[in-house]
């Protein structure tokens, strides 16, 4: 059956793109992963591999067409077939058009803009800045609240005054001499403090604070010389993740529950993927591929832990977008993979790679940063047999992994030694009970002990 | 339209044959003897002296643009000069019968029309008055300069202290020095001098046609003494507003409906200075078609405008014509053309190398110079000698020199303070007044016999005492909001006069001033032609001679008809005057709807791009009364927009509704209508009103309270009420039916992130008309904001609204996509 290759989106902020040059022809064979056409956005020119190997049955826009993201371009199937049906209901709408009928016919544009709401609300904005109000910097400012970590509800996510409004409930009072050094700016509350009033000995100097500076305030106690390896100013990534984790712990109830995996089929399969013919492009599929592989069609019977929880509202989501925990020289590095619940198992793996690569490289892209809807972190390499995962909030939940295990299992009456995988699942509580947690965790386990089946999904 | 004229079909469709009377063309017969008794051996050489006066004051000009020096003085002028070296003898004769009370205005080419009519009033103006005028006019600071800084000063009498104050103060003028006439403001193409008669000058070719139209309505309609003359160039005949001067200076009713006692038509003179060159242009031989320009005259009413062809390089033949001519404008017979034969010797201006001209045609010029041969008229029947006249240049050359180095002087001659704001000061005169001139203004009827008596008998108020809507028909609507302030101030100012289309009778075409023609005689409202030039130009001279005044526009998209007058006449003369003028005039607009591309836009935005103008936009009917009570009692310029959208609305936001007493809104400030804390909505005109509805929704669906401020003012506009509000809500929407793209809103919006920047919650966004024409009345909802619009702007850009499903594309993207297709 002839298949579409469509517009990729080539970043949130991206609406069409340009195809700059097709680098086959209709008629041409192509083969899975080869450059179909270079499409140029308004900051870079990409290659567009085709997913799909066959023949190229029909190319739908000309070179220097600007075309919708997510719109077919191209069909790919065996000569002959019909590729019609696959053809974009306008080959290039025109945005006038688009717009007129959106004005004059609300239920069009209605649904159009249902369309646009589905997608994932992002938190920043394309330069991978958070976008803040000066109303809710200034008010946040005044109240002491640190606003890196805070997810705005504004348009494309900018915090605003509700957000640090709705930040601030949840933090206790402060007694006159504290707010009125906070309001200084040069105190913040210490991070990690919970009293049911914050008083001046709850408040640390601020990092933007002059006396930070010059003060060296928070100089360790041990200030020999000698005693200090080096001192490593918090910066860049580092300072991200320490705001963020800090941030997760403050803002979210995390329950973590430990179940483990019958490991067999997984390390079966594995085997044979390692072994198998080298044209099939299978032998780099990784375990961890294989459980991201697994978490994606799992999650897609559990929307209540694929999901976000934003201000007043729990939004679930269709598809799955994995965020997978990535170790680089830099900090801990979460990048995504957007639609992995209708991936095959080797375009994830081959989506991971790339990401992974990119992570190590520092030459990942922000959007590809942004926007998962449940997370994976696997310490399983490293010997960890279970732990307790941090949330990335606004996800629900996070899936940690350990490593294999042999465990003693009664089978037929007798005692047998059965490789195990450690898994640790941390939810959110606030919004996803234990009970429906360790169903999710319960259905993973025995998904992946028959990975096989799950293959078929 | 009038209901005593009637058009007879059996009459306009006879046969017949059109006549007119013939032209005179150089009829004046020089007779030595007959001159030499008529003016007397001193007057005929006083003549060949401002000549002179001219001459040597534009060869200084000359030589200062062209050599850097003159006499061995040296001096950089950076500013223009169009000089009219050539020229002297049509100015100074035209002058010569001229009184202080009869007005000349003029061109970029009039410093030699300036001396010869100041010189021509110091003449007549004794020194008691001559010395009155020149300590008041700017509390003598000229005075000051050339009591000192003149040749012999000491000694000099009073006369010819005038003369150095007139040389000076020109001179100071177009070196743009705070001592000049206008302190600098005016500069050569400008300079001017009205307690010598001497009216603007106008940079714009043929802008001083429909102005001095309006200043001899002014003198007709308040009976003031003397004649107006415009002196325009030949090539001026290419502009339509001089048409339109001319089509309004010849209006029939002025013998036909205005009152007979009155005098008849203005005593207007078009004295076109035909120079043969418009720049390089020949309107003779190339650009035009006319061949005599006095043949114009037969083309605008049945005297063929009194038209003449006269020989300006003789001044005697000038001022021979001026007299006859005056007799005929005094009379109420005017309009009067002149088509006054000159030629400048001099180019267009400094820059002019004459490219266009053949050196052996200005040779011929040359030698007819209207100096050499006056001079040798004078010589020739014995009333001077060669020598006399050779003493008579070195005296004018001496005290050139002293004018020119006290003109040039920063010490003696500074400019004005650029480090204060005086010239902002000058923008505006600022000076309320109830009247523009003593008097009882003429009425008809009692005003509580006139319409007033229906209109204060209506509910002033909309809405009953359950807040339902009164039947509108028993309400005081917006239109008769405005009726009732007019009528106010045509009862206590007796200058006031309004004009425009269909003013009379018909009440101006939405019937805003139903019930004034009881009231008042033709001559204070009246019917113009269509002509948004003159409507507007006209106004700018009757409000600069003295007068207050009302022209209308019947929409606003005929303000491209009147763009000059608007924009360069009426926003800058008060100061380019230095604030020798004032100009109580108020441009009622209307804002159309439903009538298409040409006559549905709201160009507000426009205007508030003018220096010089104040612009109101009343939204409701309380407003219409106050802000025009306001504009109607100040001195300044304003434009007056009132949309269609509204003339038969009642008064529903302001309680107790439109009173029926004399009240004023204050200037620049907007109001409140509603009051809120959680967003803004800023309106300028009816979007008020959607503003007010999308208000109401955001509260009951999204549980927001939402303030709305209605700017009502575009210029000046006081922003504290704004920002005080922006900085209570943190996000504030801005609306108004013109087109987004350069709208005023873009402006506030500016000014609003600079003045509560800290305090805002997101981008201060701009709901305006899309940037289309404005399509069908059926479709104008997808042109002109909307309540929906409003809401989807606020959900899309400012505050998510929780559910809210936007029906209209108002996102950031759309702002991006649209001006990238320029749409």
């Amino acid at each position: 059956m002839a298949t579409a290759v469509v517009m990729p989106q080539l970043g949130n902020s991206v609406e069409t793109s340009i195809i700059s040059s097709w680098k086959k022809k209709k008629g041409d064979k192509i083969a899975a992963g080869e450059v179909l056409c270079d499409v140029e956005t308004d900051k870079a020119t990409i290659d567009v591999e085709s997913p799909f190997s066959g023949v190229l049955l029909e190319l739908f826009f000309k070179e220097g067409d600007e075309v919708p993201v997510m719109t077919n371009i191209a069909a790919i199937g065996e000569p002959g077939e019909n590729a019609e049906d696959l053809r974009p209901t306008s080959a290039a709408p025109s945005e006038a058009a688009v717009e007129a009928v959106a004005d004059v016919e609300p239920e069009a544009a209605s649904s159009q803009q249902r369309a646009t709401m589905g997608q994932l609300p992002v938190h920043h904005s394309g330069d991978g800045k958070i976008g803040i109000s000066p109303r809710a910097r200034h008010l946040a400012l005044d109240k002491g609240l640190d606003v890196l970590g805070l997810m705005g509800t504004g348009p494309n996510g900018r915090i605003i005054e509700r957000d640090i409004r709705a930040a601030l409930s949840t933090m206790p009072k402060m007694t006159p001499l504290a707010k009125s050094m906070v309001t200084s700016g040069d105190f913040v509350v210490a991070p990690g403090v919970h009293p049911a009033r914050i008083t001046s000995r709850d408040l640390v100097v601020s990092a933007s604070s002059p006396q930070a500076a010059a003060s060296g305030v928070e100089a360790p106690p041990l200030s020999g010389e000698g005693e200090i390896l080096q001192v490593i100013p918090l910066k860049g990534v580092r300072k991200l993740i320490a705001t963020r984790m800090m941030n997760s712990l403050q803002t979210t109830a995390q329950l973590t529950m430990n179940a483990s995996a019958d490991a067999r089929a997984l390390l079966d399969y594995r085997k044979r993927l390692k072994g198998s013919s080298e044209a099939l492009g299978l032998q780099g599929i990784t375990i961890n591929d294989l459980v991201l592989y697994a978490v994606s069609r799992t999650l897609l019977r559990f929307p209540d832990l694929n999901s976000l929880f934003v201000g007043e509202s729990i939004t679930q989501y269709r598809r799955v977008h994995l965020g997978f925990a990535v170790d680089t020289p830099r900090g801990l590095i979460v990048p995504v993979i957007r639609n992995a619940s209708s991936l095959s198992l080797q375009a994830l793996a081959q989506e991971s790679k790339r990401l992974s690569i990119a992570c190590q490289n520092g030459t990942v892209s922000p959007d590809d940063l942004n926007g998962a809807t449940f997370s994976v972190t696997n310490l399983g390499s490293l010997g960890i047999e279970t732990f307790t995962p941090v949330l990335n909030p606004p996800q629900v939940a996070i899936l940690g992994v350990g490593n294999v295990n042999l465990k003693p299992v009664e089978e037929s009456g007798e005692i047998v030694f059965i490789p195990h995988i450690g898994l640790s699942l941390t939810i959110n509580h606030q919004v996803v009970d234990g009970a429906p947690g360790a169903r999710f965790l319960q259905a993973f386990t025995r998904n992946l002990a028959e990975l096989d089946l799950l293959l078929a999904l | 339209m009038t209901k005593t004229i009637t058009i007879d079909p059996s009459e306009v469709r006879a046969q017949a044959t059109l006549q007119g009377p013939e032209i005179p063309i150089n009829a004046y017969a020089p007779s030595p003897i007959e001159e030499a008794k008529k003016y007397g051996t001193a007057n005929l050489v006083r003549i060949y002296r401002d000549m002179l006066y001219i001459r040597e004051f534009e060869t200084m000009l000359d030589r200062i643009k062209k050599e850097g020096t003159y006499e061995g003085f040296e001096y950089n002028h950076k500013g223009p000069a169009h000089l009219s070296i050539g020229q002297e003898a049509s100015a100074v004769g035209e002058c010569y019968y001229l009184t202080p009370e009869d007005f000349i205005f003029g061109s970029h080419r009039s410093h030699g029309e300036i001396i010869a009519k100041g010189l021509s009033a110091i003449h007549q103006l004794n020194d008691n008055a001559l010395t009155a005028i020149m300590e008041s006019y700017m509390d003598g600071a000229a005075l000051r300069v050339v009591s000192k800084h003149s040749k012999n000063s000491s000694s000099l009498d009073v006369k010819d202290l005038a003369i150095q104050y007139l040389l000076y103060g020109t001179l100071a003028e177009i070196f743009g020095r705070e001592y000049g006439f206008n302190k600098g403001m005016g500069g050569s193409m400008h300079a001017f001098f009205p307690p010598f008669g001497i009216m603007p000058n106008n940079a714009i070719v043929g802008g001083s046609a429909d102005i001095a139209v309006g200043s001899a309505l002014y003198k007709r309609v308040n009976r003031k003494p003397g004649i107006v003359i415009a002196n325009i160039g030949d090539a001026s005949l290419g502009c339509g507003p001089v048409w339109e001067a001319m089509m309004f200076a010849a209006m029939d009713q002025y013998h036909t409906l205005w009152p007979s006692e009155l005098g008849g038509a203005p005593p207007i003179l078009f004295n076109f200075m035909n120079n043969f060159y418009g720049m390089g242009g020949q309107p003779k031989g190339e650009t035009m078609g006319f061949d005599v320009l006095a043949r114009i005259g037969l083309g605008v009413n049945p005297q063929a405008m009194h038209a003449e062809r006269v020989d300006g390089y003789n001044p005697l033949a000038i001022a021979d014509a001026i007299a006859r001519k005056k007799d005929i404008l005094l009379k109420g017979e005017g309009p009067v053309l002149l088509d006054t034969i000159t030629y400048r010797f001099s180019g267009h201006s400094p820059s002019d190398a004459s490219s266009y001209r053949d050196k052996s045609e200005v040779d011929l010029w040359r030698e007819q110079d209207s100096l050499i041969s006056y001079g040798d008229y004078l010589v020739q029947n014995g009333h001077a000698n060669a020598t006399d006249l050779e003493a008579l240049q070195g005296s004018i050359v001496e005290q050139l020199v002293y004018v020119l180095k006290a003109a040039a002087s920063l010490d003696i001659s500074p400019r004005v303070s650029i480090t204060s704001d005086a010239i902002g000061d000058m923008m505006f005169s600022n000076q309320p007044a109830d009247r523009m001139a003593e008097g009882t203004p003429e009425v008809l009827i009692p005003i509580e016999e006139s319409r007033l008596k229906t209109t204060h008998e209506k509910f002033r108020f909309g809405l009953d005492e359950q807040g339902q809507p009164r039947p509108k028909l028993r309400c005081v609507t917006f239109a008769e909001a405005i009726f009732e302030a007019m009528i106010h101030r045509f009862y206590e100012d007796p200058t006031m006069v309004a004009y425009g289309e269909e003013n009379r009778d018909w009440g101006g075409a939405f019937g805003a001033y139903r019930g004034l023609t009881e009231c008042l005689p033709y001559n204070r409202l009246f019917n113009s032609p269509i002509s948004e030039a003159a409507i507007v130009g006209t106004a700018v001279g009757y409000a600069l001679s003295g007068g207050r005044v009302v022209p209308e526009l019947m929409y606003c998209d005929f303000m491209g008809r009147a763009g000059d007058e608007i924009f360069n006449q009426m926003a800058k003369w008060q100061s380019m005057s230095a604030n020798v003028l004032k100009m109580p005039m108020v441009l009622r607009v209307s804002v159309g709807s439903k009538y298409g591309a040409q006559h549905s836009q709201d160009w507000s935005s426009v205007v508030a791009h003018i220096p010089g103008l104040q612009v109101m936009f009343p939204a409701t009917p309380y407003d219409a009364k106050g802000m025009l009570n306001l504009a109607l009692r100040g001195t300044d310029p304003v434009v007056f927009f009132e949309s269609q959208r509204l003339y038969t609305e009642p008064e529903t936001l302001v309680p107790g509704g439109v009173p029926v007493d004399y009240y004023e809104v204050e200037l620049g400030e907007p109001v409140v209508r509603r009051e809120g804390s959680d967003l803004t909505i800023i309106s300028v005109g009816a979007t008020l009103y959607r503003a007010l509805d999308a208000a109401k929704e955001l509260e009951q669906n999204y549980n927001l309270s939402v303030e709305v401020v209605d700017a009502r003012f575009i210029n000046p506009l006081n922003y504290e009420k704004i920002v005080a509000s922006v900085k209570k809500t943190g996000k504030v929407v801005l609306t108004s039916d013109a087109c987004e793209r350069g709208s005023f809103l873009h402006t506030m919006a500016s000014n609003i992130s600079q003045l509560a920047f800290d305090y805002l919650d997101g981008p201060v966004a701009v709901v305006g008309a899309r940037n289309w024409i404005t399509p069908p009345a059926e479709l104008e909802d997808a042109f002109f904001p909307q309540k929906e619009w409003i809401i989807d702007t606020i959900h899309e850009r400012v505050l998510p609204l929780p559910n809210h499903q936007s029906s209209t594309i108002q996102t950031s993207d759309a702002i991006l996509r649209r001006n990238r297709l320029g749409i």
